[in-house]
């Protein structure tokens, strides 16, 4: 069994070499006759095999991509025009068989065309009419690159069902969207619609590509984000040599020595390349070392852009996988079969022997491209062609498809639906808002935004080795984050943490690296120094120091280092927090101050806490090479007699370029040493400031980490809630305001206008009738209403009367409870009353009122207010 | 005013400003440093002299560092003796009986001036305090209206106080004010809000439009000034001026009356049509010359832009030198410190002053160096500059030579004329009529060629005379170039070489007090 199994590997590996050669050769469109006839009867057996092989292949192929089949696409409601040809689409396919025929018959040695595989609703289409040019109203697919990119992202993807065979069926891109997923074809059909409508000249591209190609598979290409940009030297241009430009003093150093210890360090290098060269090179192998047995034969759909319109510089191919753009040298692709635009079909006649490098991309070269329609817009673009080598065996190619032609006939419109895609779609992306991608050595996921509720929306990791299991650094991109975190880059390796931010963090923060979040310890933050204060640019920190980075201050201070000396141990009286670290030593740096002489500006001073002293060193003068220096001991001493010594010369020790007067006056350094005194104590503050500063952002940061709010656009109507429940609240308040409205209309004319006979105009005696009948109606509701509460009033009072009654009768046979409830009964019948009596009176108050309003109101009414003026 | 003459005026003399400045000066500790050492008067930034009876402002000149001086309360009768005191930037002199403003033209610092309570009647000579801002004039006899446009040329003044004054009794006085100083903020120590300012622009609009139309034009007539000026000076620095017109024919013409006289003569008139354009080409060709060897010249000058970036080269090499060193002595410092045995105490002294020898030698080298390339280039611009200049002298000489052969030639047509005429004269032939002046001239043969060459004379003399002042303006602009580059050149190298002497002095005395001390310990 053993034994058998290794022969039949080995007969394999044999057939796969051979199957591969005649992948090669395969591709040559002018191979002699007999030698092709040889070799077919010879490879009967081998193309057996091979088959077995590819079942295998397809076995490996993950199962859940292959779901996307026709059953499990709804036909039923889709358009006519999917589930029937037109006469002209008829015609065309009449054209397109005879053309197939035609070729067929003069390159049998080539495979079939792909020219009108079914559609979803099993309807042949023809490929062109599949494209259908549409424009997206999004600005970032106006471009071939965002473009592309949006396409890999959008759909997943499905390999083919036959890798060595373009398939049978290709769905209208507006399935494809629906279902997100779909093949080479799909893809390359999709973005091919949406870059012929954003006016590129682009064609889809049946060809034959490499493995890596065909699968997606992207883990042997470095990710293009770990790639770190190149940095453009610039080359400053030197002024030209001044006339009276200083001649440098002569060089006394030994040519000859020079040259000798420049051979020795360029053998160096050079051995050092070798080296660097060979290691290269053995990785290289060692990478490529898994070979295709079907280089050369997978087919494969991209993507080719031509030259000229929009400013497109140089051809290129896209793959729609990947969204990477590849130059038409391109090792990944190996050969091209045919290419279509949405209004015509080229197939190659040029020889792919070696790849698609020798291609010339001139549609309009009918000897290197045959088209299937005459009278495109396609121009004959170099005349001076070359007698090439296919040009004797082309002859007859080139009449096939001309003579039987109708030479008006054009391509028939699209039978796709307008391709759309939905703002939400658009922003999810990647089906399901995620995806990942596998390089070499990095993992790429991403992301919809708002689909992580801390707003990741990318992550790349960097992994050590090729199996991807040690992780060397990762970087995760956020996006609408509160707290503007935009990129969190983690070291695995040095344990480092990068956090970038965003313009807008309430500290200014830009970046802050760390190894840990505890204070104290090495830390790096820097800042948007315009949105501060202070203009901190920068702040390091070690366990021992804390250096800051200043510009655009008042008092131009640029730099301030603090040492920090062991933590004194304290009594259990305070708590460990308010236990600053005692401060050694602090420096700060000036800039220059333009307002003062140079050597009256202080440069650099240096407060020796410990050591009670001050340096102080002074900027240098313009025609100076040494600055003044000043160090003042502010020791207090006690002379001999015991009285405290102020200031005495050797108190301060200075050293001045040129020496100045008024400097050497013991008043003058005194006041000086007062002034620094002062600015001491308000550095040690700013420096015990600047460490508050440090736990409030750090706390700050956890907590923002702890709660990764997102912000939500005002404008994003969807997601911001606020703005959602103003709007509903508006809705509402407006739709009552409406209801109102109708109330208020109210017509109390209408009950008597309708008894009128409708549409005439009312005369003086109606209109009379009409305001006394109003009158007299409203005079009878008032006297009812006055009557529904009189007789209510009556019923309540007899009833109570009753009850007295009955109560005063059986006054002494009644228990406690029932006294009880005769007391409440009489007293709620009381305020019952007393409430009617009160309604009754305001009645009789309003009464009249009401009814002076009415007929008032009714004498002004519109209708009425021309026929009753008389009687007024 | 009406103070009371009932004490006797006192002297500014010394003991006066010392006990001021005594009791005026630092406090407590300071104070007694102060005293200690004593406090020169121009040390002092800010005096007060009120209620001293003061009659006449004396012994101020030594002050030159005072910016505050309060002399209120006094007598003074005339501003004087301020003129050192050119820092002031607050002066106060109210309550004192001044008449007039004067003697303030050297304080162009001054800021706030307040002459509160004096006898001034008129407000002007304030033309040199630009910077004014606060200007105190209540109570004095200020009574002409038009004072207050005076005031319009002080572009900074927020802050004037009238009130007191004759003018401010008139009822339009507040108005007319806020119309012709718009830029002020406080009158009479109160606020002048908006609403105002509008009402009094809106009143004195035409007034006020018709004074900027004024003002402007006066701006713009000087600054044409100034422009013409600035031509000038540009011509002058090409040693050329005034040669693009026909200034210096004019000028040969205007002390000629020999000239004037003959120029009366028939056929002299034709000769003198066409003699000045020809004369003033040539001028016109000097003109433009000068001006294309200016720019050569200025051109050469960039010498001094590569002198500079030399110097500047050289000291930042000097700079790291010794910020090198610098670091590498503290260190070394601290070492000698804290070492404690004797023996290699001393040999890191030794070791030390040998880096401070080193470190004095690459400095001096350095500075050798820039000494020996700076010559060099000095030389070359010297030979450059010398040729160039010899070359415009030649060349402007030989234009000059061409105004000389058009006077000879004219001399020699005007001496036929004249000769003709004589003998016309002479034989009675003479049709026209001449001047009798002119007619004098034409006594004898001498008489005319004497007045003729008279007139030639005086030509050929102007042109000498502008020759001669060209080429030696232009060898002495030279020569003095020449000799400051040299003794910038000298200086800078002395400077440089003291400086650093002194620095190595300094690390070195560091050092041997170092060495003393440790001794001692």
């Amino acid at each position: 069994m053993e034994v058998l199994k290794e022969k039949v590997e080995e007969e394999e590996a044999a057939e796969r070499e051979e199957a591969a050669e005649r992948a090669e050769r395969g591709e040559k469109t002018k191979r002699p006759m007999e030698v092709r006839r040889e070799e077919t009867t010879m490879t009967q057996e081998m193309l057996r095999d091979l088959e077995r092989k590819l079942s295998e292949i397809e076995v490996s192929v993950p199962e859940k991509l292959l779901a996307f089949t026709k059953d499990t696409i709804d036909t039923s409601k889709l358009p006519l025009s999917y589930q029937s040809n037109t006469l002209k689409e008829e015609h065309l396919l009449q054209v397109a068989d005879n053309f197939s025929r035609q070729y067929s018959h003069l390159c049998p040695d080539r495979v079939p065309l792909f020219l009108h595989p079914l559609n979803e609703c099993e309807v042949p289409k023809f490929v062109s009419t599949t494209i259908r040019p549409t424009l997206m109203p999004y600005p970032e697919l106006y471009n071939w690159d965002t473009c592309a990119q949006f396409i890999s992202d959008f759909l997943s993807m499905v390999p083919l069902p036959d890798p060595l065979k373009p398939p049978l069926y290709l769905y209208s891109s507006t399935t494809v969207l629906k279902y997100q997923k779909g093949n080479c074809f799909d893809f390359s059909t999709l973005l091919c619609s949406m870059l012929i409508g954003a006016g590129y000249d682009a064609y889809c591209v049946n060809g034959y590509g490499s493995q890596d190609l065909c699968h997606m598979d992207l883990t042997r290409e470095v990710c293009p984000l770990t790639m770190k940009p190149k940095e453009s030297v610039k080359e400053e241009e030197k002024a030209p040599p001044k006339k009276y430009a200083i001649k440098p003093p002569r060089d006394l150093t030994s040519r000859f020595e020079q040259e000798q210890e420049m051979k020795r360090q360029e053998a160096i290098k050079a051995e050092e390349e070798n080296r660097r060269k060979q290691e290269e090179a053995r990785l290289l192998e060692q990478e490529n070392a898994k070979t295709d047995p079907l280089h050369g034969l997978r087919v494969h759909s991209w993507v080719l852009v031509l030259s000229g319109k929009r400013e497109v510089p140089e051809s290129f191919f896209i793959d729609p996988f990947t969204a990477r753009s590849y130059s038409t040298q391109d090792d990944h692709f190996l050969g091209i079969e045919s290419l279509w635009n949405h209004k015509n079909y080229w197939v190659n006649m040029q020889d792919c022997w070696n790849c698609c490098k020798d291609l010339v991309f001139d549609l309009g070269d009918p000897v290197r491209w045959e088209y299937l329609l005459l009278g495109t817009d396609k121009p004959f673009l170099s005349l001076t062609e070359e007698e090439d080598e296919g040009m004797n065996d082309d002859d007859d190619v080139e009449n096939l498809g001309k003579e039987d032609e109708d030479k008006s006939f054009d391509m028939p419109p699209s039978w796709v639906e307008q391709i759309e895609i939905s703002p939400e779609a658009f922003e999810t992306r990647c089906p399901n808002g995620k995806k990942v991608i596998q390089y070499k050595r990095a993992k790429l996921e991403k992301w919809a935004p708002y689909l992580n509720n801390n707003g990741l929306v990318c992550r790349l990791t960097t992994y050590e080795d090729l199996e991807c299991t040690k992780t060397l650094e990762m970087k995760e991109w956020y996006q609408n984050r509160e707290d503007m975190l935009e990129l969190k880059h983690i070291n695995k390796i040095t344990g480092l943490n990068v956090d970038y931010f965003k313009p807008g963090h309430p500290q200014a923060l830009r970046v802050h690296s760390y190894k840990s979040m505890q204070p104290e310890m090495d830390r790096v933050m820097e800042f948007y120094e315009t949105a501060r204060v202070d203009g901190l640019i920068k702040r390091e920190e070690t366990p021992k120091t804390m250096t800051e980075h200043y510009q655009g201050r008042p008092d131009f201070l640029s730099y301030r280092h603090v040492n920090f000396g062991p933590r004194m141990k304290k009594l259990a009286l305070n708590s460990a927090e308010s236990n600053p670290r005692p401060m050694v030593k602090i420096t700060e740096r000036f800039f220059r101050n333009p307002a003062k002489p140079a050597d009256e500006d202080v440069a650099e001073r240096v407060f020796l806490i410990a050591e009670e002293r001050i340096q102080l060193r002074y900027h240098c003068r313009s025609d100076h090479i040494t600055a003044n220096k000043r160090e003042f001991l502010r020791r207090t001493e006690v002379d001999s007699k015991g009285n405290k010594i102020i200031m005495t010369p050797d108190m301060c020790i200075s050293f001045e370029v040129e020496p100045m007067e008024h400097t050497k006056k013991l008043l003058y350094q005194y006041e000086a040493m007062m002034k620094l005194k002062n600015e001491e104590k308000l550095s040690r503050h700013q420096a015990w400031e600047s460490e508050l500063e440090v736990l409030e952002i750090l706390k700050l940061r956890e907590e923002e980490e702890e709660a990764h709010t997102l912000t939500i656009s005002i404008y994003d109507t969807k997601r911001n809630e606020k703005c959602k429940e103003y709007r509903e609240a508006m809705e509402r308040v407006l739709h009552e305001e409406h209801l109102r409205q109708v109330e208020a209309q109210l017509d109390y004319l209408a009950p008597f206008l309708a008894q009128l006979p409708p549409g005439e105009k009312l005369t003086r005696w109606q209109a009379v009738r009409l305001k006394d009948e109003c009158l007299n109606d409203f005079k009878q509701r008032l006297i009812d209403k006055a009557n529904l509460i009189q007789a209510r009033f009556e019923k309540e009072t007899q009833e109570l009367q009753k009850k007295q009654q009955w109560y005063q009768e059986n006054q002494v046979t009644l228990t406690p409870e029932d006294e009880d409830l005769y007391l409440s009964y009489c007293s709620q019948a009381m305020f019952r009353i007393r409430i009617l009596e009160q309604r009754l009176s305001r009645h009789k108050e309003l009464a009249p009122l009401k009814y002076l309003a009415l007929e008032e109101k009714l004498y002004k009414d519109p209708r009425l207010v021309e026929l009753l003026k008389v009687f007024v | 005013m009406n103070r009371l003459y009932d004490m006797e005026p006192r002297v500014m003399d010394d003991d006066m400003l010392k006990l001021a400045v005594g009791e005026q000066g630092p406090r407590e500790e300071a104070g007694q440093l102060a005293k200690q050492e004593g406090i020169l008067f121009k040390d002092v930034v800010s005096l007060q002299l009120d209620f001293q009876n003061i009659l006449r402002i004396d012994n101020l000149w030594q002050f030159e560092s005072l910016q505050k001086l309060q002399l209120d309360n006094n007598i003074i009768e005339k501003i004087e003796g301020l003129e050192n005191l050119t820092r002031l930037v607050w002066l106060d002199l109210s309550f004192n009986n001044i008449e007039a403003i004067e003697g303030l033209d050297t304080l162009v610092n001054l800021e706030d001036l307040s002459l509160f309570n004096n006898r001034i009647s008129k407000i002007d000579s304030l033309d040199a305090l630009v910077k004014l801002q606060v200007l105190s004039l209540g109570n004095n006899h200020i009574g002409n209206m038009m004072n207050i446009i005076y005031l319009r040329r002080f572009k900074a003044l927020r802050t004037l106080s009238l009130s007191g004054n004759p003018v401010a009794e008139d009822e339009d006085y507040k108005m007319f004010i806020c119309a012709y100083l718009p830029d002020l903020v406080y009158l009479d120590f109160r606020r002048l809000d908006d609403h105002m300012k509008e009402l009094a622009e809106m009143k004195h609009q035409y007034s006020i439009d018709e004074l900027k139309h004024r003002e402007n034009l006066m701006q713009a007539r000087l600054e044409d000034e100034q422009a013409r000026r600035e031509e000038l000076e540009e011509h002058k620095a090409a040693f050329v001026e005034q040669l693009n017109g026909t200034f210096l024919f004019d000028s040969m013409y205007a002390e000629d009356v020999e000239g004037s006289k003959l120029s009366h003569l028939p056929g002299v008139g034709e000769l003198l049509e066409a003699y000045p354009d020809k004369f003033v080409i040539i001028c016109l060709n000097i003109f433009e010359y000068g001006l294309k060897q200016q720019e050569k010249r200025k051109a050469e000058l960039d010498f001094m832009e590569c002198v500079q970036e030399a110097i500047q080269e050289n000291q930042e090499q000097g700079k790291l030198k010794i910020a090198k060193f610098e670091e590498k002595h503290l260190l070394s410092l601290n070492a000698i410190r804290e070492e404690s045995e004797l023996s290699s105490i001393e040999t890191k002294i030794v070791e030390y002053s040998e880096d401070i020898t080193e470190l004095f030698n690459v400095l001096m080298t350095l500075e050798m160096q820039l000494v020996e390339q700076l010559e060099e280039t000095i030389n070359m611009f010297e030979r450059n500059i010398i040729d160039l200049v010899g070359l415009f002298v030649e060349n402007v000489q030989s234009l000059m030579a061409q105004c000389r052969d058009l006077e000879n030639h004219h001399h020699e047509k005007l001496l036929e004329i004249a000769i003709n005429i004589l003998e016309k004269i002479v034989k009675g032939e003479m049709d026209e009529d001449l001047p009798d002046d002119v007619r004098s001239l034409f006594v004898d043969k001498d008489t005319i060629v004497n007045a003729v060459g008279a007139s030639h004379d005086i030509h050929l003399l102007k042109i000498d005379n502008r020759e001669d002042e060209l080429v030696t303006r232009v060898n002495s602009w030279c020569t003095h170039l020449l000799d400051k580059i040299h003794k910038d050149e000298i200086m800078r190298n002395r400077k440089r070489v003291k400086e650093i002497n002194q620095y190595v002095d300094h690390v070195q005395s560091e050092l041997d007090s170092l060495e003393c001390g440790d001794l001692l310990d």
